[in-house]
């Protein structure tokens, strides 16, 4: 729209995606200006803070939401590939800092404009992908805090929809917890294999050849266990797809 | 300090002055208001049909008869039927003895392994298929759980829609020691969730529903 | 105050998960009860509507609780009952005992109580040389099996059908005939019949506490509640003083939403208020009804920030949907009550330092929190004893190092880039193909599955050269 200016967005790509999958990034930032944003990305981003904060260790998650929203406040709409992070910012930072006279206020307003991508471009651009095909069986896992914080479910189903050759097919099980839990999965590994492992084969029982989610830590958890059990599932996020970036190599395969 | 001054005294340290009674009342009753939003619609438009539709589909048997005249005959179709023998409990009521039990052989006291007992339901409840039984002088509550066969009378007339319906009612009058809703045989899910009916209370509930509404006072 | 297993929860969680059978007894009870909560909230579409209420209901009970107690304690006492109070456990175990001995009682019949499992009650009554019958089925089994209960609605759901048939063959006399449950079910019935109708007390419970008329209420499934509580001289009720309910309809109110979210069903077969002893001329029923209320912790928690837990109704939804309970099953918790919920009440009744696992071992999935009827904010109140495990230095070492040293990189975006610049080429030596299937001090992920391997370079760093490149 010509004259209009264009919103702008700060993006928090994530520390496993920064380090693990930096394609899910680039991803983001395709959709993000496809849908007519202007994209930023501080350099002052590192982690959002959960492994802090859901570890009982408040001093430093406050400490590291207000790094990130002294970066990310100035930007019309923060946005993350990530519900488990978006969540933190959304609900996590301003409990965080309710007590907090100088931050309470901008926790909130910062949260108030926080937001998982495939809510972003679904709901508050109105953004639908067009001319991405991707010929393969998918099958779409819901990750627990985008799906019961912050109400994603129907909007990357949505977006899935507009990939052309894609087809998906429904998970049993698709709202139960994956078992990665961020620091879980490493402090009680017995229990969040034995969760992961049902996932698992629940994910090989459909056929898909495409497994799908909107969060690293719980693809990297699915991944890797599919991939221990010798499952020729492959597993990309959601942005990849709807960015026409799933043709390389999925995650844990061999990339350059 | 007694266990009770430190309970109260550790409650009201927590919570700090509170309101008065009436206040507290009035906040009460608003929290049931309005009544319909919150619970669930009845079955059926009218309540027979309601309260025999929900009885059902828990496993209560139901036999729709005219009158209480009609209730010996009920009952001995009720005994044939599952090849039980005339001799049956029946509930200390004089408007039980008042009838014709002629080939049946009611006798009061129930046995701890009685096969089949017969008692007056107070009112039933159609939202959930709910019997309703006072204890009191002419009724014993071993009556309904010792048998294996329970057969309650149930007038029409006595119907109420809802459960607050009920709650309204126990409240505007006496309340009795022991106040039960009976909602199908009793049941257990204990083993492996294998429903198995007639864990210790009776494994048969049987309605013989007297079709006297409009016609005796409820 | 069932004291807990000596062995530490790591240790309890890998003996149920190597355990089969357990796993398919848990998967059968929870499978079950979660397909029929489904089935019983899509078929009340005021279901939320309803859960709202209750929530409210159970707050406002909450934030007067000492007006409920005293008009409680005024009309149970009207109707003849004897209201104790029991700051704590040890109080409460020792106001019954007592009765009991008072009453030379020599045989209790029992209907499943948690509170009275959380009290100790069972051990209590064993030391003071009484004879204890569990009444309900599954309370049954586990006597029979000298356990205590592993869910607080299916107390026997860890034992399979083969299990209980074992435990009949030897604890019935004549053994059931066959092992099909509704054999055993009926040899049970035949049982404990005749203990019903010789003890000298009858134990309950309470669902809830009814203000206004001084009742309190049971609710049953199998008709012991009744037959443990009609033919004994007396009848004692154990309850938590947070069962409250300002009145019989407010009683009802949150009935609709308890049976749903426990088993799926609409009503329990028998919904019973019990409102003093024998009246004059009643044709049966107890000489006496004493009520026992306990705090135990409940003052404690109305104090602090658990005080939304209080508003629990124990239906065991959270457990039913919880996928770490559903791996483990409630035994391994180590406490009174498993689960979500569980985990919030044990470190209030066997204190922090000895359950600091419990709320750290949990997803923070928040399906505990979707599914309760009360609308129990679960995950934050887990996330609270995890901060106060943390302030009061009760979490180990290693994680607290982790932590603390990954926090003070976090918060230094340069030094985190130079971190990510040199660590993620060295973590790579350890990939082959794409993937880490072993990693130093990252056993944790690696011994149960694979990594991805990191990116050469960070997206930062990509992002930046990128940038550059543009300009």
């Amino acid at each position: 729209m010509p004259g209009e200016p264009k919103p702008t967005v700060g993006l928090f790509v994530t520390c496993l995606v920064d380090a693990i999958r930096p394609q899910i990034g680039f991803a983001a930032l395709q959709l993000l200006e496809e849908a007519g944003c202007t994209v930023e990305v501080p350099q002052a981003q590192t982690c959002c803070g959960q492994p802090a904060l859901n570890s009982g260790d408040d001093r430093d998650a406050a400490h590291l939401a207000r790094q990130t929203i002294a970066a990310f406040e100035g930007y019309d709409h923060v946005v993350l590939p990530s519900g488990s992070c978006a969540a933190t910012m959304v609900h996590g930072y301003p409990d965080l800092l309710a007590g907090d006279p100088e931050w309470a206020a901008r926790a909130r307003a910062m949260a108030a404009k926080t937001h998982e991508i495939t809510s972003f471009l679904a709901d508050v651009m109105g953004y639908a992908p067009s001319g991405r095909r991707c010929d393969a069986s998918a099958t779409y896992h819901d990750s627990c805090s985008g799906l019961r914080e912050l109400g994603i479910a129907d909007q990357p189903r949505a977006l899935l929809a507009h990939v052309e050759g894609l087809e998906m097919r429904g998970l049993p099980g698709n709202d139960a917890c994956c078992g990665f839990g961020g620091t879980f999965c490493v402090k009680y590994s017995d229990i969040s294999n034995a969760i992961v492992t049902e996932k698992a084969e629940a994910i090989e029982e459909t056929g898909a050849d495409i497994l799908l989610a909107g969060d690293l830590g719980c693809l990297m958890n699915m991944a890797g266990k599919l991939h221990r059990r010798g499952a020729k599932t492959r597993c990309f996020h959601t942005v990849e797809v709807l960015a026409g970036r799933a043709t390389g190599p999925a995650i844990g395969e061999d990339a350059p | 300090m007694t266990a009770r001054d430190r309970i109260l005294s550790a409650i009201r340290t927590a919570l700090g002055p509170g309101k008065p009674p009436a206040q507290i009342a009035a906040e009460a009753a608003a929290l049931l208001d309005p009544a319909g939003i919150a619970r669930p619609h009845l079955v059926a438009p009218v309540l027979p049909d309601a309260f025999a539709l929900k009885a059902t589909a828990l496993g209560t048997t139901i036999d729709r008869v005219a009158s209480m005249a009609d209730l010996p005959q009920a009952m001995a179709r009720y005994l044939d039927a599952h090849g039980l023998p005339p001799r049956f409990a029946m509930q200390p009521a004089p408007e039980l003895a008042a009838l014709d039990w002629q080939g049946l052989a009611p006798h009061q006291g129930t046995a701890p392994d009685e096969p089949t007992a017969l008692g007056l339901a107070l009112c039933g409840i159609a939202e959930s298929g709910s019997l309703v039984i006072h204890s009191g002088p002419d009724n014993p509550i071993l009556m309904s759980f010792l048998p294996l066969h329970h057969v309650a009378v149930l007038r029409e007339s006595t119907l109420l829609p809802y459960l607050e319906d009920y709650a309204a009612r126990l409240s505007a009058q006496a309340v009795p020691r022991n106040a039960i809703l009976i909602t199908g045989p009793s049941g257990t899910t204990d083993i492996e969730g294998s429903y198995v009916r007639g864990a210790h209370g009776p494994g048969f509930l049987h309605v013989i529903l007297i079709a006297d509404a409009g016609t005796e006072p409820g | 105050m069932n004291a807990p297993s000596k062995a530490p929860f790591k240790a309890r969680a890998k003996a149920a998960l190597a355990d089969p059978v357990l796993k398919t007894a848990i998967d059968r009870t929870t499978g079950n009860a979660e397909r029929k909560r489904a089935a019983a909230v899509a078929a009340f579409p005021e279901f939320e509507a309803a859960r709202a209420r209750g929530k409210a209901i159970k707050d406002h009970v909450v934030a007067h609780l000492d007006h409920y107690l005293e008009m409680f304690e005024r009309n149970a006492a009207a109707r003849g009952a004897q209201v104790h109070w029991a700051a704590d456990d040890a109080e409460a175990r020792a106001i019954v005992t007592r009765i009991c001995l008072a009453a030379d009682a020599r045989l209790v019949t029992r209907a499943k109580s948690m509170l009275g499992e959380e009290i100790g009650l069972p051990h209590a009554l064993a030391d003071a040389g009484i004879e204890r019958v569990e009444t309900d089925l599954a309370e049954h089994i586990i006597q029979l099996a000298g356990e205590a209960p592993s869910h607080i609605i299916w107390p026997a759901m860890h034992r399979t059908r083969e299990q209980v048939a074992e435990l009949f063959k030897t604890g019935h006399h004549p053994p059931p005939a066959a092992e099909d449950p509704a054999t055993m079910v009926q040899s049970a019935r035949t049982q404990l019949r005749t203990k019903f109708l010789s003890a000298d007390i009858g134990i309950s419970g309470a669902n809830f506490l009814v203000a206004d008329t001084g009742a309190t209420c049971t609710v049953t499934n199998e008709g012991n509640a009744e037959l443990t509580t009609t033919p004994p001289r007396i009848h004692i009720v154990t309850a938590g003083i947070e069962k409250l309910v300002p009145s019989t309809a407010h009683a009802f109110a949150l009935l609709r939403l308890l049976v749903r979210s426990a088993t799926g069903g609409e009503m329990t077969q028998y919904t019973t208020f019990h409102a003093g002893p024998k009246r004059p001329g009643d044709a049966d029923g107890p000489e006496e009804m004493h009520i026992v209320l306990v705090d135990n912790g409940r003052t404690k928690m109305l104090a602090d920030e658990f005080r939304e837990m209080l508003r629990c109704i124990r239906c065991g939804a959270c457990m039913n949907h919880c996928v770490v309970y559903r791996q483990i099953g409630g035994h391994a918790y180590g406490g009174t009550y498993p689960g979500p919920m569980g985990s919030v009440l044990t470190p209030v009744l066997d204190g922090l330092a000895a359950s600091r696992d419990l709320p750290n071992a949990c997803t923070m999935n928040g399906r505990c929190a979707e599914v309760c009827p009360v609308g129990i904010p679960l995950p934050t109140l887990l996330r609270a004893w995890r901060r106060r495990s943390w302030r009061e230095g009760l979490e180990p070492g290693s994680i607290r190092t982790g932590i603390g040293l990954w926090a003070q990189l976090a918060r230094r975006p340069r030094l985190y880039r130079l971190a990510t610049r040199i660590g993620l080429p060295l973590l790579r030596l350890f990939g082959r193909g794409g993937w880490i299937s072993r990693l130093p001090l990252a056993g944790g992920w690696t011994d149960h599955r694979d990594l991805p391997r990191p990116a050469a370079q960070s997206f930062m760093d990509q992002y930046r050269a990128q940038q550059k490149g543009r300009k």
